[in-house]
């Protein structure tokens, strides 16, 4: 089973953005790997391994789009114990959507994977597009906002379950396939490979940290550079982003005295009820 | 000696802060006369709540020429019952949380001024907007304000790097015992004109008057920090640890350096939801660190560590997210230990090359006094501050347990102070060492604070029964 990872950096969601001349000033923040994203490794390392802490069957390649200093988060993943990461050199404000499915395409052309998966969206511009577009245009089953995912034994399909308003969802998709995760496929027993690990098997409810002996193996483990170019897909973008702009400042409240009050308050002047 | 207030003294009280800023309804006081964990219970015949530094003045004016005694409260976190009134209930609180502003931001000089009331959560907010950081943090930050913090000296976790509370103070506004409004919100970092009062007050456990305002030290933002998590095979291992953190992170590189035993660890992952043993190693220690430094340097000191056999395993943070859960681990010891039973606590220091010695003695003298007491070491041992706490034993009766509390921290103290360290290293003496403290201080000492006390607050109305003196 070979599992290619999408990663994205996004800035530290913490931080409080600056936002000036209409756009978002990025120079102090500190980068990481869009939580999606890292749910999406953990559900691939989970998929590819006898169980927690087991033996590890199949590979699991992460890669990205962006500038050469992403090279910290990728090497974090790798440290997590992914097995190969390839770097597309890019810049954000040069990509879309679009382009992003498209290089992606291209990616998946070379490495021939046997599933994909990534973040359901990224939480910088939560755009939630990537993977329905690269589905589409590989002509490849898409599963979304998987919570959770039972590779059948003979790696030909997957029973996945998402959760949808009136309650959880349950589809088999057959493989090769684009699977996008929400946040509880990092449960204790969302992911599993019926190939590898038991029903009993489980794991934390989290993802897994870089571990001391994941970053030593991860320094021996290959890290490549390329660019759009090489992969032979043109730039240009379909959606431009003219302007940022913070939200307006909340005004203060005022303290009603009473719920009489309040409600004629709800009523005359912010006419809700 | 302070006296019961009479009816008038009440009314008076009263008029000065009108009726939005006193109670004596019980339901309103309740939660201010019992301390967070239930140890200690007080009463009160009014809960006072000025709204601006004249009030404060006006009410120990009152407070003062009827000697009723005081007690300020801030965000009621304190650990040694200091900000509960007296079972007497023969003294007023005065509590600062409706006096919260921050009174202005000076980015260039990097200082803030903030008022008692203001949570610690609020400043560090304040600080961040304007991309500054006040370092003191605490567990207990979203509800402690500073006044309380001030008057505590309140440590946390930065202390390693940034110093304890008084450290982090350069002007204070000040209600004296008397009544007067002392103006020292000086924003200097040179001010060599006499005595420095301001430290008088900090740590005072509100003894010697009420603090209204503080001029804050700000500090440039971190703009990068590492949070690893480490296997260690012993005290001496975290020692050497420590120095090795120093010296690859360079100048003031390590920013928190927490040590947590194997068993603090075990309960919190039992009873604490959602916690989980983040190495797949189990080891006796562990130590939970920040170092402002690149993730490569990070790295190569762990690697170093490993080496030298300093650790045997570890684990990096790879996000503020999962930063923040291995922080969350450190900050719930208190609480799993909670529900596990009774806890004896104490809150020592000793220095820091002394650490290992002291764990060790400690730990036989009071596992040989109380057979089957479970220890529960964790704490700032980058500052040589240990929480050297203790649950009771698997099935023992938790009143039982408790009651040799005195015990098993005479035995503690005698090992502390034989290492040259002291017996409350930041949570401070309250109504909990009282005693405890008067034992170990000489009598020159005594007698100096005794007379600062007296030249302070002569009526002694200010939190009375608190403090050493
Ligand atoms: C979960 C938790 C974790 C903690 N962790 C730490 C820690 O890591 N390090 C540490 O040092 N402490 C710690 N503490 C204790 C710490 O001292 C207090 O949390 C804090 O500093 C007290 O602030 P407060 O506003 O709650 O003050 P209170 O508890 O209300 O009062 C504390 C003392 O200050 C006096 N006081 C309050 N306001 C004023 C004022 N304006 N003027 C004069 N006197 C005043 C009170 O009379 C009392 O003596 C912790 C507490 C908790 C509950």
């Amino acid at each position: 089973m070979k599992i290619l990872v999408p990663c994205k950096r996004v800035p530290n969601p913490d931080l409080k953005l600056k936002v000036a001349n209409g756009s978002v000033d990025l120079a102090g923040t500190t980068w990481q790997v869009n939580p999606f994203d890292e749910y999406a490794v953990e559900a691939a390392l989970r998929l590819t391994e006898k169980g927690k802490g087991g033996e590890r069957v199949g590979e699991v390649v992460v890669v990205s789009i962006g500038p050469k200093d992403t090279s910290a988060q990728l090497k974090q993943l790798l440290a997590m114990g992914a097995n190969r990461a390839i770097l597309v050199a890019g810049d954000d404000s040069a990509l879309d959507s679009d382009l992003v499915a498209r290089i992606l395409r291209a990616v998946v052309a070379a490495e021939k994977p046997d599933l994909v998966i990534t973040g359901k969206q990224a939480v910088d511009g939560d755009d939630n597009q990537v993977g329905q577009i690269l589905a589409a245009s590989l002509g490849w089953p898409q599963a979304t906002f998987l919570a959770s995912i039972l590779l059948a034994a003979d790696g030909k399909s997957a029973t996945v379950t998402r959760e949808v308003d009136a309650g959880v969802e349950e589809r088999r998709v057959r493989l090769p396939a684009i699977m996008t995760v929400d946040l509880r496929i990092i449960g204790k027993k969302a992911v599993r490979n019926e190939a590898l690990a038991p029903a009993t098997a489980e794991w934390e409810d989290t993802q897994r940290l870089a571990s001391l002996k994941g970053i030593m193996a991860a320094k021996k483990k290959e890290l490549r550079e390329i660019t759009v170019e090489s992969l032979g897909v043109a730039g240009g973008i379909l959606v431009k982003t003219l302007r940022h702009e913070a939200p307006p400042a909340r005004k203060a409240g005022v303290k009603v005295a009473s719920v009489e009050e309040l409600v004629a308050k709800l009523h005359n002047e912010a006419k809700v009820i | 000696m302070p006296r019961p207030p009479d009816q008038a003294t009440l009314e008076r009280l009263k008029q000065i802060t009108g009726p939005a800023g006193w109670s004596d309804d019980p339901d309103t006081l309740a939660p201010h006369l019992v301390e967070w964990r239930s140890r200690y219970q007080g009463k009160t015949p009014l809960l006072l709540k000025p709204a601006n530094t004249a009030e404060v003045a006006e009410i120990v004016r009152v407070c003062a020429a009827a000697e009723v005694g005081i007690v300020p409260q801030g965000g009621n976190t304190g650990l040694v019952g200091a900000q509960i009134p007296r079972a007497s209930g023969h003294e007023v609180l005065v509590n600062l949380s409706r006096i919260n502003r921050v009174r202005s931001v000076d980015p260039s000089n990097n200082t803030l001024i903030a008022e008692a009331g203001c949570v610690l959560a609020a400043v560090q907010q304040a600080a961040a907007e304007h991309d500054r950081l006040f370092p003191l943090s605490l567990a207990a930050e979203g509800s402690c304000q500073i006044g309380g913090n001030l008057s505590a000296n309140a440590g946390g976790i930065h202390v390693l790097r940034y110093g304890n509370s008084r450290d982090l103070v350069l002007g204070l506004e000040v209600v004296t015992a008397e009544g007067e409004i002392w103006d020292g919100l000086r924003g200097l970092r040179k001010d060599n004109t006499g005595y420095d009062l301001k430290q008088l007050y900090i740590g005072a456990e509100g003894t010697l008057g009420i603090i209204t305002a503080a001029v804050l030290k700000l500090f440039p933002r971190h703009r990068q920090v590492e949070t690893a998590f480490v296997a260690v095979p012993s005290p001496e291992a975290v020692l050497d640890l420590l120095s090795l953190a120093r010296e690859v992170s360079g100048d003031g590189g390590v920013l928190a350096f927490e040590m947590i035993s194997r068993f603090a660890l075990d309960l919190v992952v039992k009873h604490v939801a959602g916690s989980i043993d983040p190495l797949a190693t189990r080891s006796p220690w562990y130590v939970l660190c920040d170092l402002t430094v690149a993730r490569a340097t990070a790295e190569t000191f762990m690697t170093q560590a490993l080496d030298h056999g300093l650790i045997a395993d570890a684990a990096l943070a790879g996000s503020a997210a999962q930063a923040a859960a291995l922080w969350k681990l450190r900050e719930s010891i208190s609480e799993a230990q909670k529900r596990e039973g009774g806890s004896i606590k104490n809150d020592v220091s000793v220095p820091v090359s002394h650490i290992p010695d002291f764990i060790r003695q400690a730990l036989a003298a009071v596992t040989k006094l109380v057979p089957g007491i479970r220890p529960v070491p964790f704490g700032h041992v980058g500052d040589g501050n240990l929480h050297f706490n203790f649950s009771q034993p698997a099935g023992m009766d938790q009143d039982a347990y408790l009651a040799r509390w005195e015990e098993v921290s005479r035995v503690v103290h005698a090992i502390v102070v034989a290492h040259g360290g002291s017996i409350s290293a930041e949570h401070g003496i309250g109504v909990a060492k009282r005693e405890e403290a008067r034992r170990y201080k000489s009598a020159v000492e005594l007698d100096l604070m005794r007379r600062i006390k007296q030249a302070f607050d002569p009526k002694g109305i200010m939190n009375p029964g608190k403090g050493i003196i």
